[in-house]
């Protein structure tokens, strides 16, 4: 009988990551597959190997230079413990109003920036129209109307959100740029980590060194990187040929590749999952049936894999 | 200030750092400092000079942030997420640069007065150092997450910004590989 083989699970497997039926198929496997057996034995190998390493300790100046770089830190005055309830509420009222309904705006020369919490900022770049809409740990949002913003956030993944006319950035650990024109479209540049955009179900991921556009009542386009051919890019702005996109393609620009293969027709979809096998070999448990069918499981597996060359 | 000898930070030092308690703070940085360092040099090819500039970036971004910290997810995740960004961030930066000699590197990962009473051993550290290095970035870092702070893998994948599947994938590949390099 066909199984699938788990290389992908084998640290998973001798970490004793593994419960129930994934553990039960995991040894059923390895009971009959001498491939996998011998790969679970290179992985225990490199388990050990790394075993030898020690801890290496940091050294004693660092501290100072630390200690150099950070600002006086401002202590939190003591009289807000004894606030009334009522004072409170006013209070609470009072930041609610200034930060979660009022527009901020900036003219042709003046820019502004805003803490998002704890987890970042955000620089507002000259003729910006943007509001804070939600402020709290577990979700910061904002709505940019028009103009620009820089975010850099430190923080796990969808706790920052942009709400713009054509889509929602969602923050997934990065820096990044959005820009947002007069018609509602955006431009989206990404500097570290990755940002996903969306729209009505239509997702496109862009990683660090990518950007991606966006359009009113067509959310997300295809997102591409910035060293990318300019016929290439040409090609996505103007919605070009596609061969030209096919042709203009390296390895790296598997990125754009992977993200139209759900975006055109079926007879097209073809000559896209063809470009993408030639640049870069198809990895374990992607098949072309599957992909070309458009299988979420399948394409979510294969991006983990092409992403290692983006 | 508090207990620090577990795994997981008190939660008392990291309010006292929300408040802009410089001890507390520098307590803290007592605690994770060589676990830190140690990712970073070990990431860098034992490069010291950039370890050292990770290892400050990373608490510098520490307690500016702190505050965000709420609790509900584990320091240690929190803080290996700023570690994952600045290592990859400075990898990112120094890819066009000149990679130093391994050799030039060398002398970062001995132990005083231990070469001459264990030569064997530090040959096969560096032997395994060489071989870490030769991983593709994403692989290291899970890695050696997983081996200097034996972070679980649903603490990786949200360090790593990851599913689990794929932290058991780069960890599988990871180790595979390094088998591999060091039969060579």
């Amino acid at each position: 009988m066909f199984t699938k083989h788990i290389s992908t699970q084998l640290a998973a497997h001798l970490d004793g990551q593994l419960t129930g039926a994934e553990l039960r198929e995991a040894e059923e496997h390895l009971r009959t597959c001498v491939r996998c057996r011998e790969e679970a034995e290179q992985v225990r190998s490199g388990m050990t190997i790394i075993k030898s390493l020690e801890s290496v300790e940091a050294p004693d100046e660092l501290w100072s230079s630390i200690e150099a770089g950070l600002q006086p830190v401002p202590k939190r005055p003591r009289w807000q413990w004894v606030l009334t309830p009522a004072v409170v509420l006013i209070l609470a009222g009072i930041v609610w109003w200034r930060s979660a309904s009022s527009w901020i705006e900036t003219n042709s020369t003046s820019r502004k920036t805003i803490s998002i919490g704890q987890i970042g900022t955000v620089e507002i770049e000259p003729n910006t129209r943007v509001r804070v809409v939600k402020d709290q740990p577990a979700e910061h949002r904002l709505t940019l109307a028009r103009g620009e913003i820089r975010a850099t956030i430190s923080a796990p993944p969808k706790l920052f959100f942009v709400d713009t006319p054509s889509g929602t950035a969602v923050d997934l650990g990065c820096a990044y740029s959005l820009t947002t024109e007069e018609d509602g479209s955006d431009l989206l540049r990404v500097t570290r980590g990755w940002v996903s955009l969306q729209w009505k179900g239509l997702e496109s991921l862009v990683p660090a060194g990518a950007s991606c556009r966006t359009r009113p009542k067509a959310g997300p386009g295809i997102p591409y990187f910035d060293d990318a051919s300019a016929p290439l890019k040409r090609a996505l702005e103007t919605e070009g040929p596609l061969a030209v996109i096919l042709t203009e393609s390296r390895k790296r620009d598997t990125l754009t590749l992977w993200h139209l293969l759900s975006r055109v027709d079926f007879g097209d979809r073809a000559r896209v999952f063809d470009r993408i096998t030639a640049l870069t070999p198809l990895p374990a448990g992607v098949t072309r049936e599957r992909a070309l069918a458009l299988d979420r499981q399948t394409l979510d597996h294969w991006r983990e894999e092409l992403a290692w060359t983006w | 200030v508090a207990d620090l000898t577990g795994r997981e930070v008190n939660a008392d030092v990291v309010d006292s750092c929300r408040l802009g308690d410089r001890d507390a703070f520098h307590a803290l940085y007592l605690l994770y400092k060589d676990r830190v360092y140690s990712v970073a040099l070990y990431f860098f090819h034992g490069d010291r000079a950039v370890a050292a500039d990770v290892t400050q970036q990373v608490f510098l971004k520490l307690i500016t942030s702190i505050g965000q910290f709420r609790g509900d997810a584990g320091f240690s995740t929190w803080l290996y997420r700023l570690i994952v960004n600045e290592c990859m961030d400075a990898a990112r930066g120094r890819k066009s640069k000149v990679v130093t000699s391994d050799r030039a590197h060398m002398e970062a990962f001995a132990v005083p007065g231990s070469q001459e009473e264990d030569y064997a051993r530090t040959q096969m550290v560096s032997s395994v150092r060489s071989a870490i290095s030769a991983l593709p970035p994403k692989f290291r870092i899970a890695v050696l997450l997983r081996y200097f702070d034996e972070l679980s893998y649903e603490e990786m994948a949200k360090a790593l910004g990851c599913s689990m599947g794929t932290v058991a994938s780069r960890l599988s590949r990871g180790h595979k590989m390094l088998a591999e390099l060091l039969k060579a």
